[in-house]
């Protein structure tokens, strides 16, 4: 449903370009639990915002349930967005001058959804995360896993195919994180399809499929594998 | 969709620079609505017609310091000389200039003061204007009905005389005095002294354009002489400035025991006459254009404001599906709530404005068509003011939505 062939993305300044992706290649199937992982500035976010269609590619080819993200329009890439994929944000995102419904209803009003729907799928997407009696506070007045659980539900308003979680549990306490995690688990057994940026091996290893992304490449997986497990040292000695 | 509803939750909970541009709004609208009409008030006046030829006439003083015997004899012999003039129609005595700021007014009635205990008895104020049967042409008006004077109607004089028996009227002083209209052939009082209307001009001001009764003229076959003479002068437009020139020479040729003064054009008297109405203009307009750009630059900061403190925001709603015209829309619809109520309170605060200024300064009553277009063209402006940051803002990369910083 998600596939990516030899999709480069390169950054031009006056003097010098960076190519944050190379060549990568990548297909997701529906339902899987994808962790990528990888150090700071290897391409990890730039995947993201590629496969969330948040910025376009330089080269090659990107295919969403079949449709081609390059040939799309500004205005077509923000519908399917809309459509098909739910964002969680490390920084959770929350519009601090809108309450809590407010704020999970604002995918639901860019699709023009009429207002009895709206208000169903808010108060079930809230009750799903566990916050339906927190309607009318403000995102401040709510603690860090609590946020993230709303923007967690208003990523699901959208009933999207994928969920694109950027280090979903980076703000939060160990506590927090576990229960975060847990919900993006339970959201994957009822059928939505997860990529997960993320820098916490632990949380890496709770999904069931990780791709390390190096200089903007997938790296050898098994040797990342066996990293994770702390078989191989991190760094290779040469 | 306008997102209304959320955007005025979003405007409650973070009030205090939409409040101040709902003042500044308010405060735009209720002055240029109040300015706008005085301006076009003003301009109506300044360019108001006075039935004159005021391109064509032109008017001096002889102040005569010399021993002269006969005043009158002398004046009679400088219209003469005046008259005579290339390029001149013609020239006349006269003992006030029309729409120079200077002249002599009175109360006329109906009937003789005697009789101002009858029901029927009525005042009306009017100026008047003491000149001879050339007083026509020089001024370039014409009888409408009825005749002009003629040289057997002119009392000239050197000493003060009984007014003579006949006048002629401006339409709107015979309108009032006679609302019958059977006023020609009728006679006006001053006091016990009658004086029968033998013609009307249809429309002549007097010397104030700022009276009570500006149209309310009379003109009287008398010319009284003094050592302080007014002539008024007429020629063709083109010649004008020409005789002006030559004014000076000629007079003090004739007679060299006087002086010239206040020798200028018709328009420039009532130019003159009007400079702080045109001053006032000009301020007006400075002042309204000066409000309209403040509020404008108001309106455009608040939003490059708005739009720096929410650049995450705004990306983050560009990643949950917003198209950029649903950003373009979002920031339209915020300063649309905000400059509607600034309107409302504005156009209540210029209608109360317009009330204190036609009570307080005598002006007159503020039209709504200003206050609505006022209205209008401030919401077109700062509809306008908003779009260019809008427009940035809806450039704002959603990939923002993913930075950490």
């Amino acid at each position: 449903m998600l596939t990516m062939q030899n999709v480069s993305k390169v950054y031009t300044t006056e003097k010098v370009q960076t190519h944050a992706l190379r060549d990568f290649n990548l297909e997701v199937n529906e339902g899987e639990f994808i962790a990528v992982t990888g150090p700071s500035g290897s391409g990890k976010t730039t995947f993201l915002n590629i496969a969330g269609m948040l910025e376009t590619y330089s080269s090659g080819q990107y295919l969403l349930d079949g449709i081609d993200i390059g040939r799309l329009s500004d205005n077509q890439r923000a519908d399917l967005r809309n459509q098909k994929i739910g964002f969680i944000f490390q920084g959770f995102n929350l519009i601090p001058d809108l309450n809590i419904f407010e704020n999970v209803e604002v995918p639901l009003r860019y699709r023009g959804i009429k207002s009895a729907e709206r208000k169903a799928r808010v108060m079930e997407c809230l009750e799903q995360v566990g916050l339906g009696s927190r309607l009318k506070h403000l995102p401040q007045q709510l603690s860090g896993g609590q946020q993230q659980r709303v923007a967690i539900a208003r990523a699901l308003a959208g009933r999207p195919r994928f969920l694109l979680a950027d280090e979903p549990t980076g703000n939060l306490d160990s506590l927090m994180a576990r229960q975060v995690m847990e919900l993006l688990e339970k959201i994957n057994q009822e059928g939505a399809t997860i990529i997960m940026v993320t820098h916490d091996p632990e949380l890496a290893r709770r999904a069931p499929r990780n791709i390390q992304v190096v200089d903007g490449q997938i790296a050898d997986f098994s040797l990342y594998q066996k990293q994770l497990a702390g078989t191989e040292p991190a760094v290779a000695e040469v | 969709m306008l997102d209304i509803k959320p955007t005025i939750s979003a405007l409650r909970r973070s009030k205090a620079g939409a409040f101040l541009l709902l003042i500044q709004i308010a405060i735009a609208t209720a002055i240029v609505s109040n300015a706008s009409f005085i301006v076009y008030d003003r301009v109506q006046y300044i360019s108001q017609d006075t039935g004159y030829p005021e391109d064509e006439v032109f008017s001096f003083s002889l102040n005569t310091f010399g021993d002269v015997e006969d005043l009158s004899q002398q004046m009679e012999q400088t219209e003469q000389l005046l008259r005579n003039m290339p390029g001149v129609i013609d020239a006349v005595y006269v003992d006030s200039v029309p729409l120079s700021g200077s002249g002599s007014a009175s109360s006329f009635a109906n009937l003789p003061r005697d009789q101002n205990e009858q029901e029927n008895y009525r005042e009306v104020r009017a100026a008047y204007i003491g000149a001879d049967e050339h007083i026509f042409e020089a001024l370039g008006v014409e009888i409408a009905e009825g005749r002009g004077f003629l040289p057997s109607d002119v009392i000239v004089t050197n000493t003060r005389a009984d007014l003579p028996p006949v006048a002629i009227v401006s339409r709107s002083f015979l309108d009032e005095m006679f609302p019958e209209g059977d006023g020609l052939g009728q006679h006006i009082f001053t006091g016990n002294m009658g004086a029968q209307i033998i013609g009307v001009v249809e429309k002549m001001k007097g010397p104030w354009l700022k009276d009570s009764r500006p149209d309310n003229l009379l003109l009287i076959p008398y010319a009284e002489a003094s050592v302080y003479q007014n002539f008024i002068v007429r020629t063709k437009a083109q010649d004008r400035s020409e005789v002006i020139g030559k004014i000076e020479d000629l007079l003090l040729e004739q007679y060299n025991e006087r002086v010239i003064i206040n020798l200028r054009g018709m328009d420039e008297s009532k130019a003159r006459y009007n400079a702080a109405d045109l001053l006032m203009v000009r301020m007006l307009i400075v002042l309204m254009v000066i409000l309209v750009l403040v509020t404008a630059l108001g309106i455009f900061g608040l939003t490059v404001f708005n739009i720096s403190k929410r650049t995450k925001q705004i990306g983050t709603r560009r990643a949950l599906g917003a198209r950029k015209s649903a950003i373009v829309r979002y920031f339209l619809v915020e300063n649309s709530l905000v400059c509607v109520l600034g309107l409302a309170v504005g156009i209540t605060g210029a209608i109360g404005l317009g009330h204190f200024l036609m009570t307080e300064y005598s002006l007159p009553k503020l039209s709504l068509y200003y206050v609505v277009a006022t209205a209008i063209g401030v919401f077109i402006i700062s509809l306008l003011s908003v779009l260019i940051p809008a427009n940035k803002a809806a450039n704002i990369s959603p990939s923002i939505a993913t930075r950490t910083i």
